[in-house]
């Protein structure tokens, strides 16, 4: 679908089961209108990547997504050639007449995730997922790719973007800076934890048959948790799974029993655990019982 | 779209800068894209489009409100709450008393057998209280420990005979004369090159006692190689690099002193890592370094902005040593406001107080691997 508007946007993302606040639909929707890629940063589990996949579905196109990692290489980011079938093609030419041009020709190409992107005949959306966690150098060979969409491959020649380029997201989770020339190619939003209205509406719009009470609770319980010292502080993804673990307990709401017993979904780390449960976990209950 | 318009959002861009913020003319024209596509009558749509193509990081976001606030709504100062929201509890308590600062700090160096070489009793020395004589032989021990640097695999592979990733390319080219056939086999290793290293040293009064010492190693690091970057800081942050580069040592030092202006004043740990962040990080000189920061931690002013600061440097950085010369006291706990602040952000804390130290501090460069991000 063409994207008119961000309220159309916005309808459309909560109609593939995204709820996005109004900042992030103008970001998506400006990347699309500007064709720039969006960068977004945000505390781990608020929803970046989820937010690609729901644009691609909202679009009709195909996701593809380059998961970024220490080391990540150009042999397993834009293309590879397939050595094995390159080799098997020489002797089975028997007769010594193979040329290097068909040797290295599409044919023998190993698309990755960036190269196909750039490829495909019809626009996709390109999801560069937490970029950085790659090496600096990669992410000075990304700004090349992103600022014209086109890669070199020596032997072939240089492949461009077609009609539509892709939409690129590129998400972050600020384990370290990024290089300012790759910002400033992007559109760029800071997600934060959403309002408890609209944790709410996501955590029934994503656990089906999740008592409404219950939903009510565990975002007014989990938006506590974040006002804490804590070493990680759930991100709406935990609350989802939370409330998933509780609705498959066949719970109606929140008491101090259930709670400790579950709360390993929403906390991460043994620290952050103890301390809830030493220090604040029944007055947490409290406020989110008295919340609805 | 409307000159008015245009006029509104350059000045506003200029606001922006003003504030600190980095805004071209490339985010300027972005800006004035996106709100062709906007509802200019929704001040929300208006707020998301400037502020997505006008901010590129989170630090920015605070200062990007105000302005906002300022310039379009005209209810200045009153800074925006962030949808995070809301205060932070603490909810471990930690020691609030500042900690004593330590008056004495004898060398623990008395009470040594005799039977130990001069220079195995010069390891163990508190740099605090060496001689002359002593001094200079330390200072010809400390070059030897600074040759050792960090290094980082770099992307590019070189030919290698024992490398560990075949050259395919090169072998199937290789196969076209022999029928595919490999021969010979082709093989490739990435290659090695020193990590940059940056040390930030606190010269200020409490740290008197080593600083001397300790800019001697710098002196020594500076001297091992390219991509070593030294800077010194009081009251305020100064590059030391440059007066480093000779090949004295005690002429260096001389020349530090005289540009570290407030060599034996206050110190503002916070204020100075600003300052290096602001100016050095933002050139990217932090980024992918080992940066090595050596103070006693004892700050002047504000000790949260030593955390903040702190932060955003071991975010740029591949890896952050502090070096605290009273971390070598067997009671010493971090319990100077300003330590305290610093400690999450760092990944090695040691001492740095003699020779020993330095020796250990030289052992981990060598080898310092990145702490893996929660």
């Amino acid at each position: 679908m063409t994207v008119r508007s961000i309220d159309e946007l916005e309808a459309a993302l909560a109609g593939a089961d995204y709820l996005p606040d109004r900042g992030l639909a103008t970001a998506l929707f400006l990347s699309l209108r500007l064709e720039k890629p969006v960068l977004l940063e945000g505390e781990a589990g608020v929803g970046k990547t989820e937010a690609a996949k729901a644009l691609a579905r909202v679009l009709g196109s195909r996701l593809i997504r380059l998961q970024c990692y220490e080391g990540l290489d150009v042999a397993h980011a834009v293309y590879e050639w397939n050595y094995s079938r390159q080799l098997l093609h020489i002797r089975a030419a028997q007769e010594g007449t193979v040329r290097e041009e068909e040797l290295f020709g599409p044919e023998f190409l190993i698309r990755r995730p960036l190269l196909e992107a750039v490829e495909s005949p019809e626009q996709v959306v390109l999801l560069i997922d937490e970029i950085d966690r790659a090496d600096e150098e990669f992410e000075a060979f990304l700004l090349e790719v992103l600022s014209d969409f086109q890669i070199t491959i020596p032997e072939i020649g240089t492949i461009s973007a077609a009609e539509h380029k892709p939409a690129v997201v590129l998400t972050s989770n600020r384990t370290r800076e990024l290089h300012d020339a790759l910002k400033r190619r992007c559109l760029y939003h800071w997600i934060g934890h959403p309002s408890l209205e609209r944790e709410i509406d996501i955590v029934k719009v994503r656990v089906p048959g999740v008592p409404a009470r219950l939903a009510a609770q565990a975002a007014a319980f989990v938006r506590g948790l974040r006002r804490l010292d804590l070493a990680k502080p759930p991100g709406v993804a935990e609350t989802i799974d939370w409330a998933r673990a509780l609705t498959a307990l066949g719970r109606q709401e929140l008491d101090a029993e259930v709670v400790e017993q579950t709360l390993g979904s929403v906390l991460k780390y043994h620290e952050d655990l103890l301390a809830v449960r030493d220090v604040a976990l029944q007055e947490l209950v409290d406020e989110a019982r008295a919340a609805r | 779209m409307a000159d008015a318009v245009v006029r509104h959002v350059v000045t506003f861009g200029r606001v922006l800068r003003e504030a600190g913020l980095e805004v071209g003319p490339g985010r300027l024209a972005d800006a004035l894209t996106g709100l062709d596509h906007v509802d200019l009558t929704r001040q929300d749509d208006v707020y998301w489009t400037l502020r997505q193509t006008l901010v590129a990081r989170s630090e920015d976001l605070e200062a990007f409100d105000r302005a906002f606030r300022a310039w379009f709504l005209r209810a200045p100062t009153a800074p925006l709450r962030r949808e995070a929201g809301g205060e932070t509890v603490r909810l471990v308590r930690r020691a609030t008393a500042e900690g004593k600062r330590p008056d004495e700090r004898n060398g623990e160096g008395d009470k040594q057998s005799l039977g130990y070489s001069a220079e195995e009793l010069l390891r163990d020395k508190d740099f605090a209280t060496l001689s002359a004589d002593e001094f200079g032989l330390v200072s010809k021990l400390m070059a030897e420990l600074a040759s050792s640097r960090p290094r980082r695999r770099s992307r590019r592979l070189r030919r290698d005979s024992r490398g560990r990733q075949l050259d395919m390319r090169r072998l199937v080219r290789a196969s076209l004369a022999t029928g595919g056939d490999a021969v010979e086999r082709s093989a490739r290793d990435r290659i090695h090159v020193p990590r940059k290293l940056v040390v930030i040293c606190d010269v200020s009064g409490s740290m008197e006692a080593y600083s001397r010492a300790l800019v001697l190693f710098l002196h020594a690091l500076v001297g091992s190689g390219r991509g070593v970057e030294a800077f010194a800081f009081g009251t305020r942050l100064t590059r030391l690099t440059p007066d480093l580069r000779g090949r004295d040592p005690e002429r260096a030092l001389a020349e530090a002193a005289k540009r570290v202006v407030d060599w034996s004043g206050g110190t503002r740990i916070g204020a100075s890592l600003k300052a290096f962040n602001d100016e050095w990080g933002r050139r990217a000189l932090t980024r992918g370094a080992v940066v090595l920061v050596v103070s006693d931690g004892w700050e002047r002013e504000d000790a949260s902005l030593v955390g903040t600061e702190m932060a955003r440097l071991s975010r740029q950085a591949y890896a952050v040593v502090w070096v605290n010369p009273l971390k070598g006291h067997p009671d010493y706990q971090p319990l100077a406001a300003g330590m305290r602040a610093a400690l999450p952000s760092i990944d090695r804390f040691l001492p740095g107080h003699n020779l020993a130290s330095l020796e250990e501090l030289a052992e981990i460069l060598s080898g310092i691997e990145r702490r893996h991000a929660a």
